[in-house]
């Protein structure tokens, strides 16, 4: 299949070129929408067989973030930025229309992350620069969210709701 | 499991507890107990059985969740039918209710082509091997402790083996595998993705909830009658010259 790719700088030009092809997928920068949720998500309404993911180089609220069917980040390997977009392409309209719940803050699902793909408390605290008493905190406010305690329940709680693909755990099964 | 009032006493006929608590039925099977009950009482049924009467009212109550419930003093002679209690609710773990959630998780995994179906089976496998290694440690190393301790006791044989294994040693192996169980279930009914397979996963919440529930039993009658009770009688061998 052919790629067309298409740059938009307002959600009006974007419109226009989801009109000609509505099985697009839209990669968005949040800032736009920030601030125009409500015509992100008539947008959103109006083309409902495109796929709408945002690329992240800020902090962005999670209920913005939540409108998206995925998220690349811009500190994202090439290999993950594929998964998910594949990820994204493929679970659209499936029948399975699980919505995450978005329960965990930024930071708790950083830890789920890497504690799903089976890294240590120190590990985690040495990536992410705190300390292991926070990760230690941060693991149960997330357990306390969730209702799940174990590392293995976890990791399938990660899955599901999408925070970390099936390939990543894959070492582990 | 305690929605009635009914007070068991000896004189309490079965057909009356099962009626009152239908999870009661389960109970009975752990101690060789089965239907047809006709008008037995607790204690006519209890002399068939070689259990006293103490014990069966203790391990009842302590079934059917009565918390106000004080445990008598239970004799060293109780320590048999408490054995074969327990090598029965094993045997039900291990023979019939691990492997139909097993088959249940199959079933619906197997209906859903998802990425967490692999983990999910795979959790539940690890999970159902630290149980059967647990339960076969019980089987092969503290059960058979416990009995040897109790014909020592029995036959007045001189007990020599101080300090060698005690019954201590095995207190709190339960919260892993409560945890575990309860993360599954918590996975079940907040997070799967369900795909028209309602009935199953209806079937499998049931029987999460009779294991979880037995489970619970099963650790209290350990920890708070089993190991006390070998205590006292590894002291008292202990204390003897």
């Amino acid at each position: 299949m052919p790629l067309h790719i298409r740059q938009a700088g307002n959600i009006d030009d974007a419109e226009k070129f989801i009109c000609a092809k509505p099985e697009s997928l839209v990669i968005v920068n949040p800032a736009i929408i920030q601030h125009n949720v409500k015509s992100f998500q008539s947008l959103k309404n109006n083309w409902d067989k495109a796929h709408w993911m945002a690329l992240v180089y800020l902090h962005y609220d999670q209920q913005v973030l939540g409108l998206f069917d995925g998220i690349i980040s811009i500190s994202d390997s090439p290999g993950t930025i594929i998964s998910t977009i594949k990820k994204v392409l493929s679970s659209k309209h499936s029948q399975n229309t699980y919505i995450s719940e978005d329960i965990l803050s930024e930071r708790e699902v950083e830890v789920l992350q890497l504690l799903a793909v089976g890294l240590s408390n120190k590990e985690i605290a040495d990536k992410l620069s705190i300390s292991i008493n926070t990760v230690i905190t941060h693991r149960k406010n997330i357990s306390q969210k969730t209702g799940i305690k174990t590392v293995s329940g976890l990791t399938i709680y990660a899955v599901v709701n999408k925070y970390i693909t099936l390939e990543s755990v894959k070492p582990m099964v | 499991m305690s929605s009635s009032n009914l007070y068991i006493t000896q004189d309490t006929e079965l057909s009356d507890i099962v009626r009152a608590y239908p999870g009661s039925m389960l109970f009975l099977e752990h101690f060789d107990i089965h239907v047809p009950f006709q008008t037995k009482t607790v204690d006519k049924i209890c002399s068939e059985h070689n259990i006293s009467s103490d014990l069966f009212i203790a391990f009842a109550n302590l079934y059917l969740g009565k918390d106000s419930y004080q445990i008598p003093k239970l004799r060293f002679s109780d320590l048999p039918a408490i054995i074969r209690y327990l090598h029965n609710n094993h045997k039900y773990y291990l023979d019939e209710i691990y492997p139909k959630i097993q088959q249940c998780i199959k079933l619906i995994m197997g209906l859903n082509d998802l990425d967490e179906s692999k983990l999910v089976e795979k959790f539940f496998q690890d999970y159902f091997n630290e149980v059967r290694e647990h339960l076969n440690y019980e089987n092969s190393v503290v059960f058979p402790f416990v009995t040897g301790l109790y014909d020592v006791f029995i036959n007045k044989i001189p007990y020599r083996q101080r300090n060698a294994y005690s019954v201590s040693e095995y207190k709190d192996h339960h919260s892993d595998i409560e945890e575990k169980l309860d993360d599954l279930m918590s996975l079940l009914i907040k997070y799967l993705p369900h795909k028209n397979d309602q009935q199953a996963r209806r079937e499998l919440f049931h029987l999460l909830v009779e294991l979880d529930y037995d489970l619970k039993v099963h650790a209290r009658i350990e920890d708070l009658i089993l190991v006390p009770l070998v205590e006292k009688l590894e002291k008292q061998l202990n204390a003897k010259p």
